[in-house]
């Protein structure tokens, strides 16, 4: 969105604007940035390229790309991505259609009941597949006991379960870049094309389809490095032959240094790629056309009964889908020895009893440090979002180009990078980063920094900059104006920006799992040691939990963001 | 695992303590030289274990260990595991060199606390001569798999087969028995398999040689690989197996630890275990490590669960005493009876035949070990699609 100075004051240089204050808090930034972002990227390189005894060498990579297995989970990640960007499109462009330019019964509520399965955290969402779908799951046992089915029909077990987990987790990420992007096409641009006779496939050719292109290419990003980056999800349906698997297993395993080598060259490969594919994507994604809150009316075409009928049983249709894992998640942990029947014959409390009385680290520490890196992601977010809505000082396209960065990066790769980075002990006390809690908060914040400045930087686009202006005609000074003219406009944003951080952060695992500090597990670590010791129902039980959080979450941002579909999605 | 980092951080106040200490003795011992040592107490009230026995087990251990001190000693123990996988948990003790930020190892199996004995990072086992000698030195034919180390180093504190499991309900829909370890190959159980790759499990890599041991490398391999045509899944950890079978979606688990399995049998589900011919049975060793930061503690763990009492505990969770003194008895009801049906009857290994021709000293070796994993990985692993068409 251009913002135009209505009112013409000579504008002083940057730097005699500045405080000395200001110097430092803008060096602050840069340092957040170099020593929790930069830094570990750039060890992970350096591991990458050099042998254990540090000598350089490219001969790790050698191996990789003369392996055939290797290449061949390289291949298959590639494909995943593909496939998921593919499938999501089709049904996230086909809601986002349907929510924004026709009217129909229950277009509110489908317009919220659709970003819900996001919120998924990550590992329960597929338990809670397999147990409506897999092969001992609810819909095989009916197919079985009541219509004569022989063999279970395999929904789960391979790459299209993975592909079937992803697209239902992951088309809101679609519609929200979508509606997001329509959002900003003016109808007088449709009613322009219209009057020169251009219509239908011709008119989206020609208008909708190029404008809405940047959201779409940013949101098709965010959905294939996710997929490049999950490897909990082939984990539970016994998949490991992708690039993500084979990191997370070799580095898990630091018996055979050679194959932790091999991890720590995956991962470098995965960052690698993902500055690829964003370079390749730059020309439309940059956090500044993370646009607004704000979206121009659109006139919505009312349905015929036939069309609406038609578009209800749609997107009934997928959210039955999409829903399949909180039902199952919400019967097994409740459910007592559920196995072969369709649903649980003993029904318990234990699970909960357990998990959050017995143990209630994982939910304190969740919410402590979710919240701590809420406001690591204040504190450099809000400065970073006004650097780059409204001033020209030098390095704020870097900034801008870092931050967008992160969303790019794989989880496991900043995790594993972490780990190289920061595993020496500090001077004088025994102990490394790695091993304090406060690492988790720091890579959350870091991981979640992006959200943050968007909501912020969108809300300050729409604050005209003449009302700053006036308060410093009067002799504000820039710190005083931002709080008492520019904060109360904003904080809004920023709230939703920090909240959908939040629920982000909550929902963190790639990383955090490498990261976990001993006594210090969150929800998602939790859920991870549940079921990898066994303890499955406890696991449903915790994700049931995470999954309550983060629903009442997402009901606050979009009460706050009100029908704008959470605003600052995309 | 993710817990690597577990062992530098355990407890860093111990390491913060442990500078002071440095500097509190050297300062006492210059004044006071050799007095200090009169002030030992009869237990310290810390106790770190480091095990690849899962929490199934160490948690009731620990915490009646816990009980036992508080009676005896009237000492508040404060304990805690660190939970590794063996070969990490391995690693992990040699990388600290001789100075543990654990007191116990515990599990895994015996080459490797020979191993560990060997690079002198072991403290001698000091317990009752005559319950070290109730322990019999072997069990199986025709090879004997050491229960305790002849040098004293270590000792076996239980029985615990690696076996098949099964899903009842399942299995008897399949039309299938399971008895011995060629009813796996019956092509009724097409993808009905769950087992564990060897490369990440050691339960699975030890029931590997012990294939490879009964029907040598090749014809082992062969076998093998049909094992691999009927398996439904390779999961990413051991304790996966029992869970999927658990739940029914796979009918039959292999090389599977029996006290995994039964924690779901008392997690409310309906599991069998078969023990089949030479399988494998791990006695769990157990070592105190040199310069163990509470030693005292951890001599008393070990005396502890070689008593009635802790073998009781193993007993009630689908593990074997030890020695032939203790049966798996008890009320009817009770854990320790729903163990014995589990087994299909079992009650101690002493009263069965238990054959073995695992060779500690062939499987053993560290190059033994990448070779199968290896041979695994190049012909199984990254086949295995070609393998399940046939």
């Amino acid at each position: 969105m251009e913002i135009k100075n209505t009112v013409a004051l000579p504008k002083p240089s940057v730097w005699s604007e500045m405080k000395i204050s200001g110097v430092l808090g803008y060096a602050a930034i840069w340092a957040f940035f170099i020593i929790f972002l930069i830094y570990p990227l750039i060890r992970l390189f350096y591991d990458s390229f050099t042998t254990e005894a540090g000598v350089f060498t490219i001969s790790n990579f050698q191996d990789f790309f003369t392996d055939a297995f290797y290449l061949k989970t390289l291949i298959n990640s590639l494909i995943l991505g593909v496939a998921t960007v593919i499938t999501t499109s089709i049904i996230g462009i086909a809601i986002a259609f349907l929510l924004l330019r026709y009217d129909f019964p229950g277009r509110g509520l489908f317009s919220y009941l659709t970003i819900i399965p996001m919120i998924m955290p990550p590992l329960v969402g597929v338990m809670g597949f397999v147990f409506i779908l897999g092969r001992a799951g609810t819909v095989n046992i009916i197919l079985q006991d009541y219509f004569g089915l022989q063999h279970p029909i395999n929904f789960m077990y391979g790459l299209h379960g993975v592909l079937l987990v992803e697209t239902l987790h992951l088309f809101p990420l679609m519609t929200l870049s979508i509606v997001d992007a329509m959002g900003k096409i003016s109808p007088s641009l449709d009613e322009a094309a219209e009057s020169v006779g251009s219509r239908g496939i011709r008119k989206f050719w020609d208008i909708t389809f190029p404008l809405t292109t940047p959201g779409y290419v940013s949101g098709a990003l965010l959905v294939f490095i996710w997929t490049f980056a999950d490897f909990a999800t082939p984990m539970v349906v016994g998949i490991s032959d992708l690039l993500a698997s084979q990191a997370y297993l070799n580095i898990v395993q630091f018996v055979d240094r050679r194959l932790f080598k091999m991890g720590i060259v995956i991962s470098a490969i995965m960052v690698i790629l993902a500055i690829l594919f964003l370079i390749i994507a730059k020309k439309y994604v940059s956090i500044k056309d993370y646009s607004s809150l704000s979206y121009s009316v659109i006139e919505r075409k009312k349905l015929s009964p036939p069309a609406q009928a038609g578009a209800i049983a749609f997107l009934i249709s997928i959210l039955i889908l999409a829903f399949i894992p909180y039902l199952g998640l919400a019967l097994d942990s409740f459910g007592k020895g559920w196995a072969l029947t369709p649903i649980p014959v003993k029904y318990t409390l234990q699970y909960f009893e357990r998990v959050a009385i017995e143990t209630p680290k994982f939910i304190i520490n969740s919410l402590l440090y979710s919240g701590i890196s809420v406001v690591i992601c204040i504190a450099v977010g809000v400065p970073v979002a006004w650097v780059m809505s409204r001033t020209k000082l030098p390095g704020r396209g870097v900034l801008d180009s870092l931050t967008t960065l992160i969303l790019a990066l794989p989880g496991t790769g900043i995790g594993i990078a972490y780990m190289r980075a920061f595993r020496d002990p500090f001077p004088f006390m025994g102990t490394a980063l790695i091993g304090m809690w406060i690492i988790i908060p720091i890579v959350l914040a870091v991981r979640r920094l992006p959200y943050t400045v968007r909501g912020t930087f969108a809300s300050l686009l729409i604050v005209h900059r003449s009302f700053e202006e006036a308060a410093e005609s009067v002799g504000a000074t820039k710190t005083m104006t931002f709080k008492d003219v520019t904060l109360p406009l904003i904080w809004k944003g920023v709230l939703v920006g920090s909240l959908y951080s939040f629920i982000l952060a909550l929902q963190e695992q790639s990383a955090t799992l490498l990261l976990v500090v001993p006594g210090h597990e969150m929800m998602t670590v939790g859920i991870f040691n549940f079921y990898i010791g066994g303890s499955v129902n406890e696991a449903a039980a915790l994700g049931f939990i995470l999954l309550i959080l983060g629903a009442a979450c997402l009901f606050i941002i979009n009460r706050m963001a009100g029908s704008k579909m959470g605003g600052v999605f995309g | 695992m993710f817990k690597m980092f577990k062992a530098a951080t355990i407890n860093k106040e111990v390491d913060i303590m442990k500078r002071f200490a440095v500097v509190i003795a050297l300062t006492v011992m210059g004044f006071f030289c050799l007095t200090g040592i009169s002030f030992a107490q009869a237990i310290e009230n810390e106790f770190y274990l480091i095990t690849p026995v899962s929490k199934d087990v160490h948690d009731p251990a620990l915490k009646a260990f816990a009980d036992f001190v508080k009676k005896k000693y009237n000492v508040d123990l404060k304990t805690s595991a660190m939970p590794q996988g063996t070969p990490v948990a391995y690693g992990q003790i040699v990388e600290w060199k001789g100075k543990p930020q654990a007191d116990v190892f515990w599990g895994g199996e015996g080459t490797l606390f020979d191993l560990l004995a060997d690079q002198g990072l072991l403290d001698k086992v000091t317990i009752p001569k005559a319950m070290w000698d109730e322990i019999p030195a072997t069990i199986g034919k025709p090879v004997g798999l050491p229960l305790k180390d002849a040098k004293g180093y270590w000792v076996g504190t239980m029985l615990e087969p690696y076996g098949l499991i099964y899903q009842p309900k399942l299995l008897k829909r399949l039309g299938v028995e399971i008895k011995d370890w060629n009813d796996l190959l019956n092509p009724k159980l097409k993808g009905q398999i769950a087992q564990c790759t060897p490369d990440r499990s050691s339960s699975s890599h030890a029931s590997y040689e012990v294939i490879l041991a009964m029907y040598g490398w090749e014809k082992g391999w062969d076998w093998l690989t049909k094992l691999a045509a009927n398996t439904g899944i390779f999961t990413a950890r051991s304790r996966d197996v029992p869970s999927v079978v658990a739940k029914g979606e796979f009918a039959v688990g292999v090389a599977v630890p029996s006290y995994m399995a039964f924690a779901e049998v008392l997690g409310g589900y309906d599991l069998m275990f078969v023990y089949p011919k030479n399988a494998y049975v791990t006695p769990e060793p157990m070592a105190v490590l040199k310069g163990a930061p509470h030693p005292k503690a951890a001599h008393a763990f070990i005396e502890f669960l070689l008593t009635e009492e802790g073998q009781r505990i193993f007993m009630s969770r689908g593990l074997y005493p030890i020695t032939s003194k203790y049966k798996v008895q008890g009320a009817a009801g009770s854990d320790a009876e729903k163990a014995v049906q589990f087994t299909a009857g079992i009650r101690s290994f002493y009263d069965i035949q238990v054959g073995n021709i695992y060779d500690p000293d062939v499987a053993g070796e560290k190059k033994r070990n990448e070779e199968v994993n290896s041979y695994f990985r190049k012909e199984i692993a990254e086949k295995y699609k070609e393998i399940i068409k046939k």
